[in-house]
């Protein structure tokens, strides 16, 4: 009898706020596009869901360059949303990703709280599975991390966006924040299905010999291994706070850190900026994990999810 | 047709060895690797893995946590060889640059778009414009128009004697106009106003670019240029890696990577 390398597929099936992902990993917003460049390399559906570049009610052109940066372990990107609109993503984008059978989560961000209810009004009859609500972004200067660093803004702009959304509300939480467990009860009170965490670290990296930030925005978002233990920390955190499911995201590059984030509290994890380094990083994590819940006998991942032991 | 063509030179994620290593000038390496798949495709008589003059590949350096993007100098399809010069410019440059023979690397490619090699035949010559490095790409479409019998005739630049590499090779292909310490484009436009130029490939510093296009727009010269800028995935999707384009709305950042590197220069913005 040969070996048992691969977990039954039925054991990644998640639930994530009444809808069903083929596995827990799921694309992270603003490195994945609208998946068709991936699709060239692999077949994107083997990722549970994608969720999409961050959308906006008008397009953006997004800041100059240089938008990246290295650091040790991670990089530093200051792209500034850059979108179609959502009206041409659910024109252009959205069909084709419908029709790949993909879970897409669509990212909703803005400027003002009329931006985004009605980014998220226009996306109310479409295809799109879960609306990622997207108050952490810290390159745009107004609006974006703004609502998502105080529990009154958050819960606000949740609140009001829920009276427009049809399908399960998710809040991508900033880490830029003294107590990221107060916004995420606030924005379960106001209404949200479940929460993904950490966006970026807000950082800034200098050029010695020109005395300039090499980001021309001055300030990007870090991310990548360097970000892992905060965000871990955080989603143990938020997990512990709030009843709604946790996605868990910073720095996952292998199926290990899948499964940390998933002991510490995530139901799910969206892995970005892997891919970024490693094209193939999607299917080749799933398969760790796969290997992973193989060698633990793990034949129910909610015996994984928050299962961390106390010290 | 082009879709099938577009398959043949799809992207993939390839293994290679560093088989030869060559100081061509001060801070410039070049680099021979064997792509352990192209070899395998070549045996088979198959063109997949081929990249064509302008296109890249997005290197996994060792030690540094982002690919870096190098232009492709050279590839045999006979033995699935890929030439590479790097200059040391910053930490990963310098780490690929210092990598010794027998060092195995994981790369993409081939990525973006490359030369428009069939137009050269409507212009029956191609003018090669480089700067410094930017010479390396260039090495690659001349050699290919070489060998399709067109004529070239090459502008190259470089800062001193020290940093000069390429010429002799190019002069297998055609005349070479040389300028050491000097403005390539300044070159370029005495000898525009005598002789009538070919369709011209160009790639180098952003100021050599900006005063290509200040050469070539009154005369209605047509000119493609390789960009370069800081890079992400390499495949399209994470926009960083975008230049300023001429839009119908005015203006718009489009992709080095997936809409470029290489773009007709009257679209670019240098500023």
């Amino acid at each position: 009898m040969s070996e048992k390398r691969f977990a039954a597929k039925d054991v990644l099936i998640t639930d994530l706020c009444g809808v069903r992902l083929k596995n827990p990993l799921i694309a992270a917003s603003g490195t994945f596009g609208f998946g068709r460049e991936y699709d060239e390399l692999y077949d994107i559906s083997c990722w549970g869901a994608i969720s999409v570049k961050g959308l906006t009610l008008h397009p953006r052109l997004g800041n100059p360059p240089s938008r990246i940066a290295e650091s040790a372990s991670g990089m530093l990107n200051s792209v500034g949303l850059q979108n179609p609109g959502v009206d041409v993503f659910i024109r252009d984008e959205l069909p084709w990703l419908s029709a790949r059978g993909l879970v897409v989560i669509a990212n909703a961000a803005g400027s003002t709280e009329d931006e985004y209810t009605e980014v998220v009004r226009r996306l109310a009859d479409s295809p799109a599975d879960i609306i990622e609500l997207n108050i952490s972004c810290p390159n745009v200067k107004e609006g974006g991390l703004l609502f998502g660093t105080s529990p009154s803004c958050a819960g606000a702009i949740t609140k009001a966006v829920r009276r427009v959304c049809r399908q399960p509300l998710m809040v991508k939480l900033s880490p830029n924040v003294s107590d990221i467990a107060g916004i995420a009860r606030a924005v379960e009170d106001a209404g949200a299905d479940a929460v993904s965490l950490i966006n970026t670290l807000t950082g800034m990296l200098v050029d010695t010999r020109t005395r300039r930030p090499v980001l021309a925005n001055v300030t990007g978002g870090l991310s990548g291994p360097a970000i892992k233990p905060v965000a871990i920390r955080m989603v143990r955190d938020v997990s512990s706070a709030v009843k709604v499911p946790v996605v868990g995201m910073g720095g996952i590059s292998s199926g290990d850190d899948v499964a940390q984030f998933m002991i510490a509290g995530a139901s799910a994890v969206m892995i970005g900026t892997a891919n970024i380094v490693d094209p193939m990083a999607g299917p080749r994590i799933l398969g760790e994990f796969e290997r992973f819940l193989v060698e633990e006998k793990i034949d129910d991942l909610s015996t994984l999810v928050g299962s961390l032991k106390a010290k | 047709m082009m879709s099938s063509d577009k398959e043949l030179n799809s992207p993939r994620e390839r293994t290679a060895t560093i088989i030869s290593k060559i100081h061509a000038a001060s801070d410039v390496v070049e680099l021979i690797m064997e792509i352990n798949e192209g070899r395998e495709a070549a045996m088979l008589g198959s063109r997949f893995s081929s990249p064509l003059p302008g296109q890249f590949a997005h290197i996994a350096v060792p030690g540094s946590f982002l690919r870096r993007p190098l232009s492709v100098a050279g590839f045999d399809d006979e033995s699935g060889r890929l030439r590479i010069i790097v200059r040391r410019a910053g930490k990963g440059s310098s780490a690929l640059a210092s990598l010794p023979v027998g060092s195995s690397l994981n790369l993409l490619f081939p990525l973006g778009n490359p030369f428009p090699m069939e137009l050269i035949e409507s212009f029956g010559k191609v003018w090669i414009v480089a700067g410094g490095i930017g010479l390396a790409p260039l090495l690659f479409a001349a050699r290919r128009a070489s060998q399709r019998r067109l004529a070239v005739r090459s502008f190259v630049g470089f800062r001193d004697d020290t940093h000069v590499f390429g010429v002799e090779e190019l002069e297998e292909y055609g005349p070479v106009s040389l300028v050491v310490g000097g403005v390539v484009t300044e070159r370029l436009s005495e000898v525009m106003d005598r002789e009538a130029p070919g369709l011209i490939f160009a790639c180098g510093p952003a100021p050599m670019l900006g005063a290509l296009r200040l050469v070539c727009a009154p005369r209605g010269v047509r000119a493609f240029v390789s960009l370069e800028e800081r890079m992400g995935c390499g495949v399209g999707a994470c926009l960083v890696c975008n230049c300023g384009i001429k839009s119908p709305d005015g203006f718009a950042y489009k992709r080095v990577c997936a809409d470029g590197p290489v773009f007709d220069i009257s679209e670019v913005g240098f500023e």
